[in-house]
């Protein structure tokens, strides 16, 4: 990545793709320029020169600070895109001199043949996947780091994004590349200079301990590489970490539309980054900086993995209406995990469902609809208490170790095919959520006229009580019902109970 | 031009595989036969709707408290899990009895079950599902709910979508609501409820299930269900 500060900012700020822009270090007008798009430089305007000075050379210059967290989300960014194709990344240590806003990674391209085809077919997917997270980066092929950073510092300028070396090629490649693209220290390239050398190849004409012997050791890497036999280690397997971008705001946000307007942006570009590493959205953790120095942390729940920036927006969406933020917003902060779209063995035996993507996807805009905690499979609650239910994690159809269908026979687990015992005739309970207040009238315990704002009247039949009592041990969970079935004269067949732990009649259920 | 060889062996080999197969294998430039309707699982009703519920479209089902409405969805519930099926739940008065469905032999694993807040959001959350495919039975339970924020535009949207799939639209309500836009429609209303006497205990709930709309067939079909409290 040629200019990293500058391609940070375009990748926050697109709109500024063809416009003069310089990214300066700290505030004010003697800040220095770090970097400077082509525009900028056409109208020449420099690196090095200060804010005020690049404003003299072009009017029209846009100049931003250079901010450590995009710059950081861009370096992560581009870690993204290079572990979407192979297995092994990291950074290189940074450039000096001309190169330093320079961002390098070494990818391990072995064995990547036959999924890509070729080298080339590599170096394309990886140009193409730095693209897709908003960098336009090169990408250089070659049997070494160096030789390879060499080589993309050479694309830098030119139309090509790639340049593939084909294996031992280094050297010939390098013969007649300017010294200094090698990266001499100052006091080694004056000394080449002074000593005419201007390229490697006239490097190389020098025997080895000629050269030692005048330039001192410092002279031995820079030979190793431009012959072309430096030994590196393979680059290491890096760690998994949280994906994270975040967006310091120019200007206090204290409504949530703008707030929401940043964060498209901000999840458009995790989603690219997730989708680079085959993963998608999973938990998202949202920081709000506020003014005054007050934090709001928060997070939000996400059903099933999904990369559908609107799904996500509209479940923040829901988090942020229903607890705002107490003070005006200065950055936004949003991490996840990531997580992979579940895979799916379809059975020869049963009709197919939708895919597990889909259903991912269809999982999370319906928690968006509904809240979270309101949508998944339900189940029968581990309870004695009457109107316990549960809710779990939907998959499809797939059976829970507690089903009917799956029998414990000492420590062998047996899978019978065998479904529920069905009544296709039974008579269904409905439950009222909360249980309905009532107001009763009993004689010796047993209910005789009912009132309520379901079922009014006189009792014509009653069956019960059923006794129920548990969770005794608990002050606030333990519960003590009677229970009745009871039809009122208005036609109604509710369940009514009495609590003894509150000492009140409540409909709790009606058969329907 | 020369034919190929023909082999006698394998042409017979191929006639007796398409006898075996019967009615299963169709001309390719005939027409493929509808999909058969969905059954309820309750005899008498199933015998009244022609075989069950019919697929792609909108079957409403309205009825007071005891009229034996839900019993009627936990019963397709059951019928289209128990068949390997994917059945979606939006329940905007939280009503659903998970203890209860798996009574009637619903596999719950099978079932998503959603509660959105309000009509209006159960009818997006059907269309979402409905848009995604996969599912046997999309049920809307909108009894007892705050209908007055259903559009007649969004359930002929929903109708439309519901066109496109296999899928049953099961909707069910205190009242109608979908008029002229359901292409079934089954009023049902309590009848009466049995309890024996010694000892006390509630047997079973008699209702009467009245075919009120049916685009395909005739109407106005009454039939009593009765319903047994399970063991």
């Amino acid at each position: 990545m040629p200019d990293l500060p500058l391609a940070a900012e375009m990748r926050v700020h697109p709109e500024l793709q063809e416009r003069p822009v310089a990214v300066v270090d700290g505030e004010g007008p003697r800040a220095e320029i770090l970097s400077v798009s082509p525009e900028a430089a056409r109208h020449g305007v420099l690196p090095g020169a200060t804010a005020v000075h690049g404003r003299a050379a072009c009017a029209d210059l846009c100049v931003r600070p250079s901010r450590p967290a995009l710059v950081r989300a861009a370096r992560e960014a581009l870690l993204d895109a290079a572990l979407g194709v192979s297995p092994r990344a990291e950074p290189s240590p940074p450039g000096t001199g001309p190169w330093a806003q320079e961002a390098a990674l070494v990818v391990d391209a072995g064995g990547v043949g036959p999924l890509f085809g070729s080298e080339t077919g590599f170096a394309g997917a990886l140009a193409e996947r730095a693209a897709r997270v908003g960098l336009p980066a090169v990408v250089a092929v070659a049997g070494s780091a160096g030789v390879a950073r060499i080589a993309a510092r050479r694309l830098r300028d030119g139309a090509e994004t790639t340049c593939v070396i084909a294996p031992g090629d280094d050297a010939s490649f390098l013969a007649p590349l300017p010294l200094d693209l090698l990266g001499p220290d100052d006091a080694l390239a004056q000394a080449l200079t002074r000593f005419g050398l201007r390229t490697v190849d006239d490097l190389l004409r020098i025997p080895a301990d000629a050269l030692g012997t005048r330039l001192g050791a410092s002279v031995a890497p820079l030979l190793a590489l431009a012959r072309g036999t430096v030994r590196e280690a393979p680059p290491a397997v890096p760690v998994r970490s949280d994906f994270v971008e975040r967006m310091d705001l120019e200007i206090g946000v204290d409504r949530v539309e703008p707030l929401l307007f940043a964060l498209r942006g901000m999840l458009s570009r995790l989603a690219e980054r997730l989708d680079c590493r085959g993963l998608a959205f999973a938990d998202l953790e949202l920081r709000l900086g506020l003014d005054g120095g007050g934090r709001d942390a928060r997070r939000v729940g996400i059903a099933a993995p999904t990369l559908d920036v609107a799904v996500i927006l509209r479940l923040i969406a829901l988090s942020l209406e229903s607890r705002p933020p107490p003070d005006c917003v200065l950055y936004v902060r949003v991490a996840t995990e990531g997580a992979a779209v579940r895979g799916d063995q379809l059975d020869f035996f049963r009709p197919a469902g939708p895919t597990p993507a889909v259903l991912s996807r269809t999982v999370a805009e319906l928690t968006a609809l509904c809240g979270s905690g309101r949508v998944g499979a339900p189940a029968v609650a581990d309870t004695h208490r009457p109107d316990g239910h549960a809710l779990e994690t939907f998959r499809a159809g797939a059976r829970r170790a507690d089903d009917r269908g799956v029998r414990h026979t000492g420590h062998q687990l047996t899978l019978e095919d065998a479904a529920p015992s069905p009544e296709p005739t039974a008579l269904a309970v409905r439950a009222l959520r909360p249980p309905l207040g009532a107001q009763v009238r009993s004689a010796g315990g047993t209910p005789v006229y009912v009132r309520s704002a379901l079922a009014n009247g006189d009792v014509v039949h009653c069956a019960g009580p059923w006794r129920t009592t548990g969770h005794w041990w608990s002050e606030t969970e333990r519960y003590a019902f009677d229970h009745f079935d009871v039809q009122t004269s208005d036609g109604l067949v509710v369940r009514l109970r009495f609590d003894w732990t509150t000492r009140s009649w409540q409909i709790d259920a009606f058969y329907d | 031009m020369l034919s190929p060889p023909r082999n006698p062996g394998r042409e017979s080999r191929l006639v007796h595989l398409l006898r075996d197969l019967g009615a299963d294998v169709h001309r390719g430039e005939r027409p493929c036969p509808p999909a058969p309707p969905r059954p309820t699982g309750l005899a008498e009703l199933d015998q009244m709707l022609g075989g069950g519920l019919p697929r792609g479209r909108l079957c409403e089902v309205a009825g007071p408290a005891s009229s034996g409405r839900t019993s009627l969805a936990h019963a397709l519930l059951a019928r289209t899990t128990q068949e390997g099926h994917l059945a979606a739940w939006i329940d905007v008065p939280d009503a659903f009895d998970p203890a209860s469905a798996s009574t009637a032999g619903t596999a719950l694993e099978r079932v998503l079950w959603a509660r959105p807040p309000d009509a209006a959001a159960a009818l997006r959350s059907a269309e979402r599902i409905l848009v995604a495919g996969g599912f046997a039975l999309v049920g809307i339970d909108l009894a007892g709910a705050e209908v007055s924020g259903v559009a007649a535009a969004s359930l002929t949207r929903l109708r439309r979508i519901a066109a496109g799939t296999d899928a049953v639209l099961l909707l069910l309500a205190t009242q109608r609501i979908a008029g002229p836009t359901a292409d079934l429609a089954v009023e049902m209303e309590p009848a009466r409820a049995r309890f024996s006497q010694r000892p006390d205990w509630l047997e079973e709930l008699e209702v009467r299930a009245r075919l009120v709309r049916n685009r395909t067939g005739p109407t106005q079909q009454v039939v009593a269900v009765r319903l047994r409290v399970a063991a």
